[in-house]
């Protein structure tokens, strides 16, 4: 290395790029990559966790059977099964094709809206006939139970953190201690948050409890009572996430400009009604956002589920990743686990394209 | 400052004081001794104020407990994370951002593609993988699979790109190599982004509990998220419900100061992390 050309000056742009980029690669395509299609390869197989520790070649090639066994089941036939849900999708389509008929939709949340009423029709038709059972009778209310949840914590997160953020747009030092008291559970680990409402919850030693005893009311056995348990662990988790759904919203509400609240407080609109016609139409873009983050969030709870209600009372709050835990780890059909863990991989990844999409939107 | 802005001041202090209860809740029953506790927790304003007041829980989890000895280990995932995720991003995200090469393209998207992974569409697969390696019940079990992910990757990236390109090329008229502008150019202009990953990365292993609860089977190589788990279910027996309170405060305390240090950093980070995946 004592040649006439400085040390220095040793790598080309393409060694040092790629010198640079060897690490990150590495780790890269080792724990993420490879994992991922072994992920795939495992879901094709029948794979005992126990079996093949033991013996590694204890694994059976079986193609599609797993996912057939989670998803599918014998006599399975398609109709109008559940007329409440299929007739929502129904009313989707008609008011997505409607709404952008007269021109108030656009194109793309348009096609948003009809492909989920497509599937709310499409999805609950299928219904085990004559004789005929589902394989897996936990899986499709497992996904249920976890579209609920969904269903439950992202408006309420959505909701409430819009309405945080609107009242605590003002640059004053309340204002940021008010920011800093609503961010602050944000911060907590799920057991934390598990282990506080867990607490609250109980109808011995339970905060609420003693509130409601205070005046003269019985108890509610919040995590053990079927028509209590969802409810529950979505009110814990909209505590614990709202904090990240206001601050986006906060950075939302700075790039609104004053004079258009200026504009429309000539125009008589103050308070709510400047909420109603200026703040929501101008957060379209951070709304969607949000509302698709969060659904990407919560449908891979687990924790809340896990620590408080066991996925019990009755199955009632069972989730899918805790029941993909469960398959992997407690049964060892890692087979099985793997094809729900792909199905899981499946929608996540649809609502990160969608995700990328708006994001895309909304930076040009 | 007019009227309606301290009413409104009062009226969202309300909310913002329910919303503390629990933590203060937490805070007050981990000072409260367990002979009390396991009677009533409601003695003093529903509990809320830690009267009668001890502090033999502390002294009790430091005694006895294997508490303490999660605690580090969390620290030490959480460090060795938080290094290693540095190291592999600021490299990487400088070569995508700032160097040209052939195949930048689709390393790029090569790369773009694994945010859409989730974690739990991996575990399982990571965890035979571990498993064949033998490498389970360990630190670097623990660390591994969160510097695969891509996230911090992109937030350099996208840092590095906004960095105006004269700074690099009057250092290349200089005659200064790729490697050294990148260590002693761009490393300390990249600061205040090392620091926003930094502690995305640090909360997100901090916190971190489905990994851990298949990886670390033996209870020396708990961390304090998967300790306190594991204590929960069944603390009304065990322990005391005032210890296993301040577990909880103990295991939030870092986080909790680090978010009231760093609040800026936090929020950038949380909302960067959050919204790219």
């Amino acid at each position: 290395m004592q040649g006439s050309k400085p040390r220095r000056n040793r790598f080309s742009q393409t060694q040092s790029a790629w010198l640079l980029l060897l690490p990150f690669l590495i780790t890269y395509g080792l724990f993420l990559i490879y994992p991922f299609f072994r992920g795939v390869w495992i879901s094709l197989h029948d794979w005992n966790l126990l079996a093949v520790a033991f013996n590694p070649d204890a694994k059976d090639f079986v193609g599609f059977r797993n996912y057939e066994r989670v998803m599918w089941g014998r006599n399975i036939e398609w109709g109008f099964a559940s007329p409440f849900w299929q007739g929502l999708g129904l009313l989707g389509l008609a008011a997505s094709a409607f709404l952008r008929w007269v021109d108030r939709l656009s194109r793309f949340n348009a096609i948003a809206l009809g492909m989920a009423s497509l599937l709310l029709v499409v999805l609950p038709g299928f219904h085990p006939g004559e004789g005929g059972r589902w394989y897996d009778r936990r899986f499709w209310p497992t996904v249920g139970n976890t579209l609920v949840f969904v269903g439950l914590a992202v408006p309420g997160v959505t909701i409430s953190a819009l309405l945080l953020a609107a009242a605590l747009n003002k640059q004053t030092k309340a204002m940021g201690a008010l920011r800093t008291l609503f961010f602050l559970s944000q911060v907590l680990s799920v057991t934390v948050v598990t282990l506080i409402w867990q607490i609250m919850f109980s109808p011995r030693q339970g905060l609420i409890a003693n509130i409601t005893q205070a005046f003269g009311g019985t108890p509610i056995n919040w995590l053990t009572d079927q028509q209590f348990a969802m409810a529950a662990i979505v009110i814990a988790t909209i505590w614990w996430s709202l904090g990240i759904a206001m601050i986006l919203f906060l950075a939302g509400l700075q790039d609104i400009s004053a004079d258009i609240y200026e504009a429309a407080a000539l125009d008589n609109a103050r308070g709510v009604k400047a909420f109603w016609y200026v703040t929501l139409p101008n957060l379209r873009r951070t709304i969607t956002l949000v509302v698709v983050l969060q659904i990407i969030l919560h449908f891979q709870v687990f924790g809340q589920s896990h620590l408080m209600t066991q996925g019990g009372p009755n199955d009632s709050t069972q989730v899918l990743v805790r029941y993909i835990y469960q398959t992997g780890f407690r049964d060892s059909e890692l087979g099985r686990a793997s094809a729900m863990a792909v199905f899981l991989f499946v929608i996540m990844g649809a609502f990160s394209v969608i995700q990328f999409v708006v994001g895309r939107e909304d930076s040009q | 400052m007019n009227r309606a802005y301290y009413w409104l001041i009062l009226c969202l202090s309300i909310p913002a004081f329910i919303w503390l209860v629990p933590t203060i809740w937490m805070v007050s029953l981990s000072f409260q001794p367990n002979e009390v506790l396991a009677r009533t927790t409601s003695s003093t304003a529903m509990g809320l104020v830690p009267i009668p007041f001890t502090a033999e829980n502390y002294s009790a989890l430091f005694a006895f407990g294997q508490t303490p000895w999660w605690f580090l280990n969390s620290l030490i995932v959480s460090v060795g994370m938080t290094i290693g995720v540095l190291a592999v991003s600021t490299t990487a995200g400088y070569a995508l951002a700032r160097l040209n090469f052939p195949g930048k393209i689709p390393i790029t998207l090569i790369c773009l593609i694994g945010l859409m992974v989730p974690e739990q569409a991996v575990f399982i697969p990571l965890y035979t993988m571990f498993a064949d390696f033998g490498w389970h019940n360990s630190y670097h079990a623990l660390i591994l699979p969160r510097m695969a992910v891509p996230i911090g990757v992109f937030l350099m990236m996208q840092f590095f790109r906004a960095i105006p390109k004269d700074i690099e090329e009057a250092a290349r008229l200089d005659g200064v190599g790729w490697m050294q502008i990148f260590w002693y150019v761009m490393l300390p202009l990249a600061r205040p982004a090392m620091m926003t990953l930094a502690i995305l990365t640090f909360l997100y292993a901090w916190n971190d509990y489905l990994w851990p609860l298949v990886s670390a089977q033996q209870r020396e190589y708990f961390t304090i998220t998967l300790g306190l788990a594991s204590i929960q279910s069944n603390f009304a027996q065990s322990e005391g419900l005032g210890r296993v309170m301040a577990s909880g405060v103990i295991a939030s305390l870092p986080v909790v100061i680090l978010f009231l240090i760093f609040q800026r950093y936090v929020v950038q980070a949380m909302t960067a992390g959050g919204s790219k995946g």
